[in-house]
């Protein structure tokens, strides 16, 4: 069993690169036999489908890199900073993959894909839970955290997508800019531009 | 079969557009261009490529879609008002599938990134429109005395730039309302 679920889990690790590279639609099942190892028989009847894979691929990213992340939240210290350390952590020049699993994957298919939809639903609430537990915890947010919280969710939204074509400095200034026009609150510019 | 050409080239990027728009310029091959085209793959091949096609396409946007729709934005009078009604419309526009899968720029943003120095300078363009248009409804918001801080025009001008990338997400998974409050309380935070 945990042999099995080992080896399921290196599948789908190699697959998220590749579906993210090319998306969903542009990768053929050949390709991930190819990356995997793994034969079409055994693929299918493990995932049944090309989209079998990809739920449990989105599943696996928000475990092993997604979790992390969203840890980043719990850290103490200054609001505005923290927040700020979690978006720029999805777009770390060192990754190889700029960005973020479940928005590059909802906009190809949150529109046609009702389990696809269902993912980054949870995976935004999950979000904004987060962002509330930790809003909850100031003082200038805690009268109202479900507020800032969809607020902030719409900045990760827009992060994850916009600041992809960005330089460092411009998704710095725009991070910020962000976080500081939806908290009311001036923030040091000083580090960012 | 050879095919005689029987649609121009502007009819063809018409109708590529859609394609695009729809299925991305990675989940689209050639064999699908050209039935989707009715031209044969060689035209694809050899005459007009799927990138050449794709670039037209984004130009063909532009033109067609966001440009008379910021234009109109642009000549509104009502300052905050009218930047509501327009991501009002936006949004119907979304969910009634004018613009058939979110915005085909933003699609392009996510898909593509900084590709080649060609589709940077689409974007650069569109950007531009896109935060000069916010900021001559700001600076009519301003005159109307309808914002408190105006030194803050620019921040919020940028702010603006990133609704019509979390509405692309928001609005494949929020239902009307949800959207259109959310609209209203990210309006609210430009004062």
């Amino acid at each position: 069993m945990r042999y099995k679920e080992y080896n399921t889990n290196n599948v789908l690790e190699k697959c998220i690169p590749i579906f993210w590279e090319k998306g969903f639609r542009a990768t053929s099942i050949q390709e991930i036999v190819e990356i995997t190892g793994v034969n079409r028989f055994s693929l299918y009847h493990e995932f049944q489908n090309k989209e079998g894979i990809l739920y449990n691929a989105l599943k696996l990213y928000q475990k092993r890199y997604g979790k992390s992340k969203f840890d980043i939240l719990k850290k103490e210290g200054d609001l505005a900073t923290v927040l700020r350390e979690f978006y720029l952590s999805f777009l770390q020049s060192i990754e190889k993959h700029q960005g973020c699993f479940y928005i590059h994957i909802g906009t190809e298919l949150a529109d046609e894909d009702p389990k696809i939809k269902k993912l980054i639903s949870d995976y935004l609430s999950s979000l904004e839970s987060t962002l509330v537990e930790r809003l909850l915890k100031e003082n200038e947010t805690k009268s109202n955290p479900d507020f800032y919280a969809r607020h902030l969710v719409g900045l990760f939204c827009t992060s994850m997508s916009f600041c992809l074509i960005h330089s460092e400095k411009q998704k710095q200034h725009h991070i910020v800019n962000g976080i500081e026009v939806i908290l009311h609150k001036k923030i040091n510019y000083a580090t960012s531009s | 079969m050879p095919q005689v050409l029987n649609q121009s080239y502007d009819q063809l990027v018409e109708k590529a557009q859609v394609l695009f728009w729809t299925r991305g310029y990675k989940g689209v091959n050639a064999k699908e261009l050209a039935s989707c085209l009715d031209v044969s793959t060689s035209v694809i091949y050899n005459k007009f490529t799927k990138d050449m096609l794709f670039m037209d396409s984004l130009g063909y946007y532009t033109t067609n879609y966001s440009d008379p729709f910021l234009k109109q934005l642009r000549e509104t009078t009502e300052g905050l008002d009218s930047l509501r009604d327009f991501f009002y419309s936006l949004i119907d526009a979304l969910l009634d599938k004018t613009f058939p899968k979110s915005c085909l720029m933003v699609n392009t943003v996510v898909e593509m990134r900084n590709a080649n120095q060609e589709i940077t300078d689409v974007y650069q363009r569109y950007f531009d429109t896109l935060t000069n248009s916010y900021k001559v409804v700001l600076d009519k918001a301003i005159g109307l005395g309808q914002i408190k801080y105006p030194e803050k025009r620019d921040a919020y001008a940028e702010f603006l730039l990133g609704v019509i990338f979390s509405m692309s997400i928001l609005y494949k998974i929020r239902a009307k309302e949800e959207l259109r409050t959310f609209i209203d309380e990210q309006l609210s935070f430009i004062e």
